[in-house]
């Protein structure tokens, strides 16, 4: 085996690892957040280091793999997607923390129907859903799944824009729950944020991978 | 173990063999060298270099001998170096490799390996008798260079395949002729290499005898030869001739003559020897 | 117009077809080839894969090689290199190389830089020592060797030689400059200053550079050609080969997965 290959077989591993770390931080944030489970919340809040630790190792993996093989052609192309996909997985980890962390913070359980106007689950389940996409589209290396991802991403832009207006009308009639609606307010804009980081994520996949596609039209 | 030391043993044996091979041609050389000393050292004076030959050992002298030699050694030299170098450049540079060149290179190299009287019956039959030089210096001298020719144009191609191609190159690349390439580059990075070869091949023409006699230089030329078309005679057929007398006194002018030679070949020698060493130290390609 | 004007003069070098053979052995399959004037670029492959061959055919140094030959034509400003009316002097002049190994004439300094010159009949002292001055400076290495112009060439470092023979090419002031692996007998610092001075000297040259060096080639050049058995297999931008490469031969190549 070329020695490059075993550096970027240890890159591949980690990033694997760390989508699906990531992944199931979220679906736990969804958990948490849904049913108002601080014990979760903290859990996540936990794990958050591991997460931190993980994006350093990959930063370390790819470093050491410009610095000592100089990459060219998909290699090149892979570690510059990797890096980028790493500081993009990790951003969703952190705002993972952050919904654990409004969790922790808000008073009272907000009303279920605040939350379906808001369509606050469905929110939760497409970021997820987003995130399992790559997943499966990464572990398959099949960079036509990664594709799927982008309209989901509008979707999750469409409620986004919609949230402030019924945050607002509830606001307005239920004045004493403005402390906790700030929380669910920017829960949902951290989602839309998901969607965002996962889309670039589909975006530099798909630029490692896309000179393979052209190679197999040769 | 066994083997090594074995291995040792011969490595030994083969190191003091060739210590004795080295000391046994020394020791001949130097016993030669002491007798011609013993024999005619005392006899070497300036009588000797400056009187004519003479029926009398005491007053005869190599004056005709030297100046022939030297006659010789200038007329070879004229004739046979400018030749050997342009056929050694043609060789080398200009002629493709098809095998009339192959046939030409095997040839030359026979050349020099033919015994030198060979040339002097080609000398006889060419310069002396169809192109009517008569016994002259001129036929010695052609005859000479017919006989040194084939080591110039040897040493020369020698000298000039050592001459790097990364040189040659550079040069042509530069937008230089091969004529501008040979002349400012290769000549004079193989002109040591060139000098020795001509020295040492002028050096062995100086003491051949076998040629000269068969075009039929003489041993007895009572005055110096001042032109080309003059007869004459050489230090070897002096002392060959001074050799084969009985009286004594002709073998201590015969030995002190030698030394004359040697001295003469030695110096020259050297002079190729320095070159050489000139060419090792100059350059490091 | 003014259009097919500009598209003649479009090329600097231009390859058409090129076959090329060593007796029977068919060392160039058909190489066509356009290179831009004021560019680097860069011949690529492994060793025997014609890179050499096809960098020499464009001065005619293969042209002294018994049982060479070739067809196809190369034209240097659209005209025929290989044309019966070409000095192959003339064109050397025109196109300049550098070799592998430093290859300084074993005379001084001025002597080498001056050689082109030289051979041109030129002897007048301060137009050759103009010359040296210029084409030192232009090869970085006046400031190093000023104060020893009759020193010999050959006790300058490696390096140093190679800027030497760069100087001794530009002194007859080319048009085109052919490299064979001009760097690869020197140490890092003296190759980085060959690869600065490529880059400068592309403002006034065309600059052809053969390299076992991948890194150098993505350095120095702004096109690539990667050969492969007597093939152009591909030739792009410099980016596009190194970042993605359209054919998996070069993406081989260029990643050390060859074979």
């Amino acid at each position: 085996m070329n020695p490059i290959e075993v550096e970027i077989e240890k890159i591949n591993d980690a990033v694997l690892e760390m989508i699906e770390l990531v992944k199931a931080q979220l679906s736990r944030s969804r958990d948490s957040f849904m049913n108002s489970d601080e014990e979760l919340a903290h859990q996540i809040i936990h794990t958050e280091t591991r997460v931190n630790s993980l994006e350093l190792t990959i930063d370390k993996y790819c470093e050491n793999t410009i610095a000592r093989f100089s990459p060219v052609a998909t290699d090149l192309r892979f570690v510059v997607s990797m890096l980028k996909i790493n500081s993009d997985l990790e951003r969703i980890g952190d705002y993972a923390e952050s919904i654990a962390d409004y969790v922790l913070n808000i008073n009272h359980k907000l009303e279920k129907t605040l939350m379906d106007n808001v369509r606050t689950d469905e929110m939760f389940n497409l970021a997820i859903e987003m995130l399992e996409l790559i997943a499966d589209a990464y572990a398959t290396d099949n960079s036509k799944k990664m594709k799927k991802l982008f309209a989901k991403d509008k979707v999750l832009n469409q409620i986004n824009k919609e949230k402030s207006q019924v945050i607002a009308e509830y606001v307005l009639a239920n004045p004493s729950t403005i402390h906790d609606c700030l929380y669910l307010h920017s829960t949902i804009k951290k989602l839309e944020r998901v969607g965002d980081h996962a889309k670039n994520i589909a975006e530099n996949y798909i630029f490692y991978s896309d000179a393979k596609v052209l190679k197999h039209k040769k | 173990m066994i083997k090594a030391s074995t291995n040792q043993w011969k490595d030994q044996l083969f190191r003091i063999y060739g210590i004795g091979a080295t000391f046994f041609g020394l020791l001949i050389l130097g016993i030669f060298l002491v007798g011609i000393v013993i024999e005619g050292f005392s006899r070497l004076d300036f009588q000797f270099l400056s009187s004519l030959p003479s029926r009398l050992p005491g007053k005869a002298g190599i004056l005709t001998a030297w100046t022939g030699s030297l006659w010789i050694f200038g007329l070879t030299s004229i004739t046979s170096i400018p030749i050997g170098i342009g056929a050694a450049i043609w060789l080398e540079e200009y002629s493709k490799k098809n095998r009339l060149a192959n046939l030409l290179e095997i040839n030359i190299s026979n050349l020099a390996g033919i015994p030198s009287i060979i040339y002097g019956i080609l000398g006889l039959e060419i310069f002396v008798r169809m192109m009517k030089f008569g016994g002259s210096l001129l036929a010695g001298s052609f005859t000479l260079s017919l006989l040194i020719l084939p080591i110039i144009i040897v040493s020369t191609r020698e000298a000039l395949k050592a001459v790097p191609r990364s040189i040659i190159q550079a040069s042509l690349a530069m937008g230089a002729t091969r004529w501008q390439t040979i002349w400012l580059q290769q000549l004079p990075a193989a002109s040591s290499g060139i000098f020795t070869g001509i020295i040492l091949s002028l050096a062995r023409a100086i003491g051949e005898t076998a040629p000269l006699i068969v075009i039929g230089a003489l041993a007895y030329v009572p005055f110096v030869a001042k032109t080309p078309m003059d007869e004459f005679t050489v230090l070897p057929m002096q002392i060959f001739n001074w050799v084969s007398r009985p009286q004594h006194g002709f073998i201590v002018n015969a030995a002190a003559a030698i030394l004359v030679l040697l001295i003469f070949v030695f110096i020259m020698n050297g002079i190729a020897i320095y070159f050489r060493y000139k060419s090792s130290k100059k350059v490091k390609w | 117009m003014v259009n097919r004007v500009m598209e003649t003069n479009k090329f600097k070098i231009q390859a058409k077809d090129i076959h090329a053979y060593y007796g029977t052995h068919h060392v160039i399959k058909g190489i066509d080839m356009d290179i831009k004037p004021n560019s680097v670029t860069a011949f690529i492959g492994p060793s025997g894969c014609g890179k050499s061959t096809f960098l020499r055919l464009i001065n005619r140094m293969n042209d002294y090689i018994e049982g060479f030959t070739k067809t196809g034509d190369i034209l240097l400003d659209d005209k025929n290199i290989y044309a019966s009316n070409v000095q192959v002097e003339q064109l050397r002049k025109e196109v300049g190389m550098v070799f592998q190994k430093p290859n300084p004439f074993p005379k001084s300094i001025f002597e080498n830089v001056t050689y082109g010159l030289k051979i041109q009949g030129i002897t007048n002292k301060s137009d050759l020592e103009e010359t040296a001055e210029r084409s030192l400076r232009q090869a970085a290495l006046w400031e190093e060797v000023k104060d020893d112009l009759k020193k010999s060439a050959l006790a300058l470092s490696g390096g140093q030689q190679q800027r030497l023979c760069i100087a001794r090419t530009l002194a007859v002031e080319p048009s085109v400059i052919l490299m064979d692996e001009p760097a690869s007998a020197l140490d890092p610092i003296s190759t980085a200053k060959i690869e600065e001075l490529i880059f400068e000297l592309k403002e006034k040259y065309t600059i052809i550079i053969v390299t076992h060096n991948m890194q150098q080639a993505s350095r120095v050049s702004d096109r690539t050609a990667f050969f492969y058995m007597g093939e152009l297999i591909e030739y792009g931008k410099t980016k596009q080969i190194f970042l993605n490469p359209k054919k998996e031969k070069t993406e081989n190549y260029i990643s050390g997965r060859f074979g």
